[in-house]
């Protein structure tokens, strides 16, 4: 197996400065490319982050360096468990992808002007590009469409399920 | 895609459905017995061509395409669709076949009929179950009527099988005390409420409102509960111990309690609504609702008089589920009709819209005649006029051959502008094998 791309984060720096390395630390990972490693190296051996990055599906193996700071090398895991609450057929892998270039909120539209929104939008869009879409209700009718079109999507109900999120990437084809 | 599977049988359900309907309306029309003669072997043949051929194939066939739609979970085996297609079918000719013979010719039928229909209902209550139950059914407010009325079904075929094979002499039998029971189950409970079940969430999507659900939705459940609950009591009851006078009563009240909470949710649902104009098939739901009002006022009077118990029936039969049905039928097959052709073009050229297949003259003209059909025949039947029956007949086959006609037209996208029809259409009524977005 080829060594995967690895991105290196050194966050002294920023503790240096007294800042809170936490959230730039998330907001890397979620900049990370599919299959790309994190190599975090921290004064202090980051514990706290282990179960963090295992839900978005990293392994670690960490290192003390010779200056006795700390070197963690975050890799994606094999198979990433599928995102807790995402329905079935969803990409797991949305969360490694680029922020939404566009923003759709399709509510109070009749089925099927949302799907005619969105595939229109997709058709607009750059392949990799990601779009975001508010709806009703799940687009059961929609997804067989972008499976024919090579899009890739994940999408789950709001906890009161009185809404639907989805994440659209468009794929490479025509 | 994994595990995101659309029904594709939905519309050949509904050609079959399509054909009951025209077959025993047009076998009404010089066959009908008499208001009071129902109970007869040509009677009971033309229920059971209204009741299971028409309105349960269609049924079954708008949910196997809209549970998954609604409960956001698929379908287990979804080829078993045009096996229990099949069986349904051939079990319902074999059914009215079997009903005719008890007129002289013998029942053999009959006492075969319950085989080919109990294992196509059983493969689309394993469906239709395999959906639900897993998706927690029960704590949806729209799953719960569905769930009771697949429980009604069950019961239905039970103990109509039993009566059938009482009429041969078979094993299993069950007294014919059990039929205001049969009919009840059969009628509110299977078809009742699996209506009200898909209704909720279709009215909502049609109309633009919220899907709330919430308070009067659990009430009516319960309703619909107690109802289940005392026709099951009567079936139990029947023939082993002489049910109590006070229970057909009690669930005809039950029943229309339930119903009347089930129309005030749905003005509920339409006065919330977002689309200031509704379409066709909407704006034709209401009269539907109207007979479901009335069938519900004659329900307890029925419990008690058996001329008001046929034209209860009647007014439910034909007035609310049959004109309900066609109403949305039109609409659920223009949306469907248009996803299969146009979805692959979206963002690629201008489409047309979906009520653009539709003629909404045509279809309300065609509708308004059925009600007025169901309306004549509710009276003719209060009436115990004959010739009157018959010609509400003559005026529901009109009706719904002008609808069918409508159907057709939609499918052939006949109501669009040459240019804007696409080359290839899809087959009528069969499944497309290959999506092919040329």
């Amino acid at each position: 197996m080829s060594q995967p791309p690895t991105h290196d984060l050194d966050v002294r720096p920023l503790l240096a400065a007294g800042e809170q390395p936490f959230d730039r630390i998330l907001e890397t990972v979620s900049a990370l490319p599919p299959g790309a490693a994190l190599r975090l190296i921290a004064p202090f051996e980051p514990a706290p982050l282990y179960n963090v990055l295992a839900r978005k599906g990293f392994d670690h193996r960490t290192s003390q360096r010779g200056d006795g700071d700390w070197e963690v090398l975050f890799t994606p895991k094999a198979h990433p468990p599928p995102e807790a609450g995402l329905a079935p057929g969803s990409n797991p892998e949305a969360m490694f992808w680029p922020e939404p270039a566009q923003s759709l909120d399709l509510t109070g539209l009749a089925p099927p002007e949302p799907m005619v929104r969105i595939l229109g939008a997709l058709e607009e869009m750059v392949p990799g590009a990601v779009l975001f879409a508010l709806l009703e209700r799940e687009p059961m009718f929609l997804f067989p469409e972008l499976s024919a079109r090579g899009h890739e999507w994940a999408g789950n109900h709001a906890a009161d399920r009185a809404s639907y999120r989805i994440l659209i990437r468009r794929g490479h084809g025509e | 895609m994994p595990g995101k599977h659309l029904a594709r049988w939905t519309l050949s359900w509904f050609a079959s459905a399509l054909s009951f309907l025209l077959a025993a309306l047009a076998l009404a029309v010089p066959f009908a017995p008499a208001p009071g003669a129902w109970l007869e072997g040509r009677g009971l043949a033309l229920v059971h061509l209204l009741a299971l051929g028409w309105l349960s194939q269609m049924m079954i066939g708008a949910s196997l395409q809209f549970l998954p739609v609604l409960l956001a979970r698929p379908l287990p085996w979804p080829w078993l669709s045009p096996l229990s297609l099949a069986l349904t079918g051939v079990g319902t000719i074999l059914l009215a076949l079997g009903f005719i013979g008890l007129e002289g010719g013998g029942t053999g039928l009959l006492a075969l009929a319950p085989l080919p229909l109990g294992a196509g209902l059983g493969l689309f209550l394993l469906m239709a179950g395999g959906t639900l139950l897993p998706a927690g059914g029960w704590r949806d407010d729209a799953g719960r009527p569905v769930l009771l009325a697949l429980a009604a079904l069950i019961l239905t075929f039970a103990s109509g099988g039993g009566m059938a094979l009482a009429g041969t002499g078979g094993p299993v039998a069950i007294s014919p005390e059990a039929l205001p029971f049969h009919v009840g189950l059969g009628v509110a409970g299977w078809l009742g409420l699996a209506t009200a079940g898909v209704s909720y969430r279709l009215f909502a999507m049609f109309l633009i409102a919220p899907d709330g659900g919430g308070r009067l939705r659990r009430i009516t459940a319960g309703a619909a509960l107690c109802l289940t609950g005392l026709l099951t009591l009567g079936l139990g009851l029947a023939g082993h111990w002489p049910a109590p006078g006070w229970l057909l009563p009690a669930a005809m009240i039950c029943a229309s309690v339930t119903a009347g909470l089930y129309i005030a949710d749905i003005a509920q649902v339409w006065r919330s609504r977002r689309r200031a104009r509704p379409e066709v098939n909407m704006r034709m739901t209401r009269p539907a609702l109207a007979f479901l009002a009335l069938a519900a006022l004659l329900a307890p009077v029925a419990a008690i008089d058996g001329r008001f118990a046929e034209a209860a029936v009647f007014a439910a039969l034909v007035g609310w589920l049959s004109g309900l049905t066609l109403a949305q039928m039109v609409k659920i097959t223009s949306f469907l009709t248009w996803i299969q052709v146009f979805s692959p073009r979206i963002g690629k050229q201008k489409l047309p819209q979906v009520h653009e297949l539709v003629d909404d003259a045509a279809c309300r003209r065609w509708l308004g005649l059925w009600f007025a059909g169901a309306a004549l025949g509710t009276a003719a039947l209060l009436a115990e006029h004959a010739q009157g029956l018959r010609l509400a007949f003559a005026v529901l086959l009109v009706a719904a051959l002008g609808i069918a006609r409508e159907v057709r037209a939609i499918r052939r996208l006949a109501h669009l502008s040459f240019a804007a029809r696409p080359p290839v259409l899809p087959p009528l009524f069969l499944p497309q094998l290959r999506m092919d977005p040329t």
